[in-house]
């Protein structure tokens, strides 16, 4: 495997949204597997996309049915590329959510990351080759009212992203894993006078065709990597002790 | 778990096979490989796991839990060292999965000199010599240069012929610049003996796991090459116990595979678990009959343990030469046997240091100064450290490899399953390291140097000696053969073998001495 166009990508999410628009975006270059809860909004992408996109029906965190929609995929090409789109952000008070309504967004938020990655972990070990993308928001930094359960599951996906670097980042450095912010989207989930998904998407597939080992770890926020956080007695002592600066990189 | 390959665990232990080979780096993994061409059945028996073929894991990192160690194929818990009668805690550069310590080795594959073996009048051999000379060891140098498929050059200042070792391909910018240098300053480099195949896209996975057979080690030119002989088996998971004999016989091999005793049986035992660990399976294996261990009637097991110190500096070549790229495969001899003294050869470390390593090297020196006293002197280390950065460029690293010698003293011993050290560093290495030093800095001289060690360093990844083969039972535990003194059929292949420590990096000379192991009983069966 030399590129990762050679596979099959899986896009969660794929019937709608941003998800749609990063399956369309990298159905022009390879095979994409879009995974989704409604066929019919899958085949309205797989419309769209005229050809290689494989509409796949499964819930993304539901280990059985992620199991024979990868397997699906796999027939196609082997899987290279996936991106953890798929998500739901129900505005909920917290005193209006139950712990089992709270604990189904994080089923979907991070259940569906933990079960797609694991999932996609089946081929790129076997070949030490591949590019996981994760959706991710600042959710967590400063949760708004009435998001708690999405700010929690969203939040928790971005230390996942972490934790899977610390267990296979050292011992697969050809499996590159990072987290990508795509801004404010034009989406039923976003907000109405957002970003152009497609624009987005553009971004997001090229940054997921990106196959780097530096990247790896690395979060980026719409075309721009977004260095790791420095406080301001930090950066005067790097600046006054001579340490190399790193300059981010763009799209 | 999948750790069994092939074969169910009722049918391994119900087979009488006609070896099993414990432990899987260099010398179980070729030995089980020759004795599997051969033709008889192998069982190889790994304490690690088996892991995933695709990995790439590096030796060198800050990971100390057990269980992620375990799964690297890291050796998983501290070895207690007591060196110079401090005791430390410390992780050794040490492996334990299908491969050994080699899937993370510098695949360095060094041909010893005939006075390591052998006695003479102008170089005497500190213990008299092997029980296996030079010349007889000469054809399985040459085999084992072969199976690991060796590239380099011969040493020009060696007159021993190397048939079987293949051309380089052509050096890199880093190597071609560095080795100008030495030779301006009259030394004799050459590149080093490396065990890599170079495939296509070869990425020299020195120091790290090759997730190709492309890097020859224990995994790649021992166990796989075996398992693909249809004759072989490999258990995983699965760490031995303790052997019982009955007569000139070992008659049991007794291990734990996950959580349960398992007990196999074969014609001939190869123990090649390693310098630290074949002589503690040998203790553990204590009885009415050997109450302090097998092979331990005269209390040798374990002893006689030796390392090489390292000797590490950096050279700077000068601005310019900076950019050209690491020094991997660079070494020359000029030192290896000076002024009537063993030394040893020294070696590129395949890393260049800038800035960053530079503030490392500063920073111990301030802790070890009357300037730790000092608030900011750490930091402040940086500012002198970008300037000769900036002056000087990049500075390439070379080890030395000082030969040890064997005394009683230091040695191996296990304590509640651990690896437990006890190593005093000998007056005499002492005198000699000083010596070594002396002569790297006048090897050099002209260019700008510094040691990069300061206290004398054992290499605990090169231990050996502690099972050792000789003539006379009383002084040696194994024979010449590499067969424990008054037992038939059980084998060392590993570096526990070695009466002395070469000044050259061990594992070729572990691979030819198991092939030669393997040989003797081929024709025994």
């Amino acid at each position: 495997m030399n590129a990762i166009t050679d596979g099959c990508a899986i896009v969660t999410g794929a019937g709608g949204g941003l998800g749609r628009a990063l399956a369309l975006e990298l159905a022009q270059q390879m095979q994409v597997a879009g995974l989704g809860r409604g066929m019919a909004a899958l085949e309205e992408t797989e419309s769209l996309a005229g050809g290689n996109f494989l509409p796949l029906q499964a819930d993304a965190s539901d280990p059985v049915q992620v199991a024979q929609a990868f397997e699906a995929a796999r027939n196609t090409a082997p899987i290279t590329l996936l991106i953890n789109n798929a998500a739901t952000y129900p505005r909920r008070d917290f005193l209006d959510e139950t712990a089992g309504s709270f604990m189904d967004t994080v089923a979907i938020n991070l259940g569906g990351i933990v079960t797609c990655t694991r999932a996609a972990l089946s081929d790129m070990t076997a070949t030490g080759f591949g590019r996981i993308l994760n959706v991710a928001t600042f959710a967590d930094m400063h949760p708004l009212p009435a998001s708690s359960a999405y700010a929690v599951s969203k939040g928790a996906a971005r230390i996942f992203t972490r934790a899977l670097i610390a267990d296979i980042g050292d011992r697969f450095p050809g499996i590159v894993v990072n987290d990508w912010m795509p801004g404010m989207l034009k989406t039923g989930m976003g907000i109405p006078d957002g970003l152009d998904p497609s624009q987005a998407a553009r971004w997001g597939a090229k940054l997921a065709l990106w196959h780097d080992p530096s990247l790896t770890g690395t979060t980026w926020e719409m075309a721009a990597e977004i260095p790791p956080p420095r406080s301001l007695k930090r950066r005067v002592a790097d600046r006054v002790l001579l340490r190399p600066r790193v300059k981010p990189r763009h799209l | 778990m999948g750790s069994v390959i092939s074969e169910p665990l009722a049918d391994i232990t119900a087979r009488h096979w006609d070896a099993i080979v414990i432990g899987t780096g260099i010398g179980g993994g070729t030995a089980g490989r020759a004795l599997a061409e051969a033709g008889l059945s192998v069982l190889f028996v790994e304490k690690g796991r088996e892991g995933l073929r695709a990995e790439e894991t590096g030796l060198d990192q800050g990971i100390f839990d057990p269980v992620a160690r375990a799964v690297r194929g890291l050796w998983p818990d501290p070895i207690l060292a007591e060196v110079n009668g401090t005791r430390q805690e410390l992780f050794a550069p040490l492996g334990a999965g299908v491969g050994g310590s080699s899937v993370f080795y510098a695949a360095t594959l060094e041909r010893p000199e005939p006075h390591d073996l052998d006695d003479s009048e102008d170089r005497p051999h500190p213990t008299g010599g092997w029980p296996v000379s030079f010349a007889e060891m000469q054809p399985w140098f040459d085999k084992a240069t072969a199976l690991y498929a060796l590239h380099g050059d011969p040493d020009p200042l060696s007159d021993q012929p190397n048939p079987a070792l293949s051309a380089p391909p052509p050096a890199q910018p880093g190597d071609a610049m560095i080795m100008e240098r030495l030779r301006a300053n009259g030394l004799h480099p050459y590149r080093l003996h490396t065990a890599l195949k170079y495939l296509d896209n070869c990425a020299e996975c020195l120091g790290r796991k090759c997730p190709r057979a492309c890097k020859m080690d224990g995994r790649s030119a021992g166990v796989e090459p075996a398992l693909s002989t249809g004759n072989a088996t490999l258990l995983t998971g699965c760490d031995v116990t303790r052997l019982e004999r009955d007569g000139p016989n070992v008659t049991q091999v007794i291990a734990r595979e996950g959580c349960e005793e398992i007990i196999l049986t074969a014609r001939h035992v190869v123990l090649a678990a390693g310098a630290l660990s074949s002589p503690r399976l040998l203790l553990a294996s204590a009885s009415e009959s050997d109450p302090t261990g097998i092979g331990n009637a005269h209390d040798l097991v374990g002893r006689n343990l030796m390392f090489h110190l390292n000797e590490i500096f950096a050279l700077w070549p000068g601005r310019a030469a900076g950019f050209t790229g690491p020094s991997k495969s660079v070494g020359f001899r000029d030192l290896y046997f000076k002024d009537a003294q063993r030394l040893g050869m020294v070696q590129a470390m395949g890393m260049d240091v800038g800035y960053g390593e530079i503030v490392h090297h500063l920073r111990g020196r301030v802790a070890r100064s009357w300037l730790r006293h000092i608030p900011g002197a750490r930091d402040a280390t940086r500012i002198p450290a970008a300037i000769g950065a900036k002056l000087m460029g990049q500075a390439k690293v070379f080890v030395g490899l000082l030969e040890d010698l064997p005394y009683a003293e230091n040695r191996v011993t296990d304590e509640a399953g651990r690896i437990a050290l006890t190593y005093r560093i000998a007056p005499e290495l002492l005198a000699r390291r000083r010596a070594f030093r002396r002569h790297i800095r006048r090897a050099f001289k002209g260019q700008r140097t510094a040691f990069l060690t300061h206290a004398p360093e054992p290499n605990f990844g090169h231990p050996c000696g502690t099972l050792a083969m000789g003539t006379d039972p009383a002084t040696s535990v194994l024979d010449a053969s590499g067969r424990v003194h008054g037992i038939r059929n059980l084998w060392v292949t590993d570096a526990s073998v070695f009466p002395t420590s070469m000044g050259v990096n061990p594992s070729l000379t572990i691979a030819a001495n198991a092939l030669r192991v393997a040989s003797i009983m081929g024709e025994e069966r």
